[in-house]
């Protein structure tokens, strides 16, 4: 049995090697990922979704958009801009400084020496982050995605193929929660040259009794029932729109660091 | 034709024939090996030697860093706040009032408003044990050295909080102030007491 042992032997090798890699490996880097703190505040990231949200992962997950739809938005490259916030005691010497300077389009090190040299005039200026990149460009979020934003997800939705937009960040893009009811009975009737099919038994089309459902949707013409019929959304349609409602990646982590305005202090 | 039929006769007909073991040089196997393991630390370099915190366009944990938005009093005080929030607020209060049995008041303690900031910057570096008289009142409590942890950015924007909240005024800490004194106290550091600080310089 020298040969058998010499393939158990080559066998272990093989499945040990792309188990380490593919399992121990992650597990060891982002295995202890947990919640962490939004940059310059207390307030922790990701919070989990609401019960109904959770439930509409699973009837994304069960009608396949992760097939047409990412949920992770890419980032090339990351520019600063200094900002002069104080002029200071001298205006004419930090105008004559920022006039020979360029102040958008920098890297972290050319931002800073600028800063230095209005610093050095008497001036105060600030360096604001941005990221770059398509996704960024197209509005699908303002940084890349993290691990953190997935802690959650169960199973993630990451998606590869991009027939439709990101959606990484759709619960701020677009958070009206009868536009994505409106847009899933019927994509065209808020996006002209949608490549979305329409999801219509997410929804019912019944007789309007003696009121109108609060829940109906309002649809054009072209769109709408037969009169003397309403178009209502089920609890999957509901759940799917709470779970698009409860995307986020809107905010600047360690990770993923970019600058936005202070947040208004809560009261 | 006779000529073909000859040479693809082999030379002993009786014999199997066998081919070399080495039939791969080694210096090419040596030349391989030493390339994947040139580009997998090329790889690890590049992606900030597996960094968890480390993605996309930025390659190294220090570039990651350099990003931190940290310029301006505005940032640098509401960073000072989250840190101290979660790790300084539970004891001396979210107002720097103080907790009675807990933590002196950090608003408008002598401690605090020096002119310069290396005192009070030792006390979260190296804790406090026995009596300290605050605003005059003595306490007689024992403070772990809770900054020895943070990094000397986050100290130096939770000292600046503090020294410029609830009516203190004071000039702003910067990490490399806090990185000079930490390297002043080395790697032992031992918990202060009233004396020892009064001799520190202010």
């Amino acid at each position: 049995m020298k040969t058998g042992f010499r393939v158990f032997l080559a066998a272990l090798l093989a499945l040990g090697s792309s188990w380490c890699g593919f399992v121990l490996g992650p597990v060891l880097q982002l295995g202890a990922e947990k919640q962490t703190t939004i940059l310059n505040s207390s307030d922790l990231y990701p919070v989990g979704r609401p019960g109904e949200a959770n439930q509409g992962l699973q009837v994304y997950r069960a009608n396949g958009c992760a097939a047409c739809h990412t949920e992770q938005v890419q980032q090339s490259g990351v520019e600063c801009e200094v900002v002069l916030t104080g002029a200071g005691k001298n205006p004419a010497a930090v105008t004559n400084v920022i006039s020979a300077l360029k102040l958008n389009g920098l890297n972290i090190d050319a931002a800073n020496s600028a800063v230095d040299k209005i610093t050095a005039a008497g001036g105060k200026a600030e360096i604001h982050i941005t990221a770059t990149g398509p996704d960024i460009t197209r509005g699908w979020g303002r940084r890349h995605s993290v691990a953190e934003d997935f802690l959650y997800d169960d199973p993630v939705q990451l998606g590869s193929l991009r027939i439709g937009p990101d959606l990484a960040d759709v619960g701020t893009r677009q958070a009206d929660a009868n536009w994505q009811l409106r847009h899933l009975y019927a994509p065209r009737s808020v996006t002209t040259d949608s490549a979305m099919p329409p999801f219509r038994y997410l929804f019912q089309i019944q007789k309007i009794g003696d009121q109108p459902s609060a829940d109906a949707l309002s649809l054009p013409k072209e769109f709408a029932p037969p009169a003397g019929y309403e178009v209502v959304p089920t609890p999957q349609a509901q759940e799917l729109v709470a779970y698009l409602l409860s995307l986020h990646a809107n905010v600047p982590l360690h990770d993923a660091p970019f600058t936005q305005p202070l947040a208004v202090s809560k009261p | 034709m006779s000529d073909e039929l000859k040479s693809s006769t082999p030379q002993k007909p009786n014999t199997e024939p066998t081919s070399s073991r080495s039939t791969v040089p080694m210096w090419i196997i040596v030349l391989t090996l030493v390339l994947m393991f040139l580009s997998m630390v090329y790889f690890d370099h590049h992606s900030g030697w597996f960094n968890s915190q480390v993605y996309g366009p930025y390659a190294s944990a220090e570039e990651l860093e350099s990003y931190q938005p940290k310029s301006g009093e505005a940032a640098m005080l509401a960073h000072g706040k989250a840190r101290y929030d979660q790790v300084c607020g539970l004891c001396h209060g979210i107002n720097g009032e103080g907790k009675p049995g807990q933590a002196p008041p950090l608003a408008g303690s002598e401690w605090v408003i020096t002119k310069g900031f290396e005192r009070v910057a030792h006390i979260p570096l190296e804790g406090l044990s026995g009596q300290l008289t605050v605003k005059g009142q003595t306490w007689s409590l024992s403070m772990p050295a809770m900054g020895a942890a943070m990094s000397d950015a986050d100290l130096a924007d939770v000292l600046t909080y503090i020294r410029n909240s609830w009516g203190n005024k004071g000039a702003p800490v910067t990490a490399a102030a806090v990185k000079a004194i930490r390297a002043k106290i080395g790697a032992h550091p031992q918990p202060l007491s009233s004396d020892t600080l009064k001799a520190l310089p202010e």
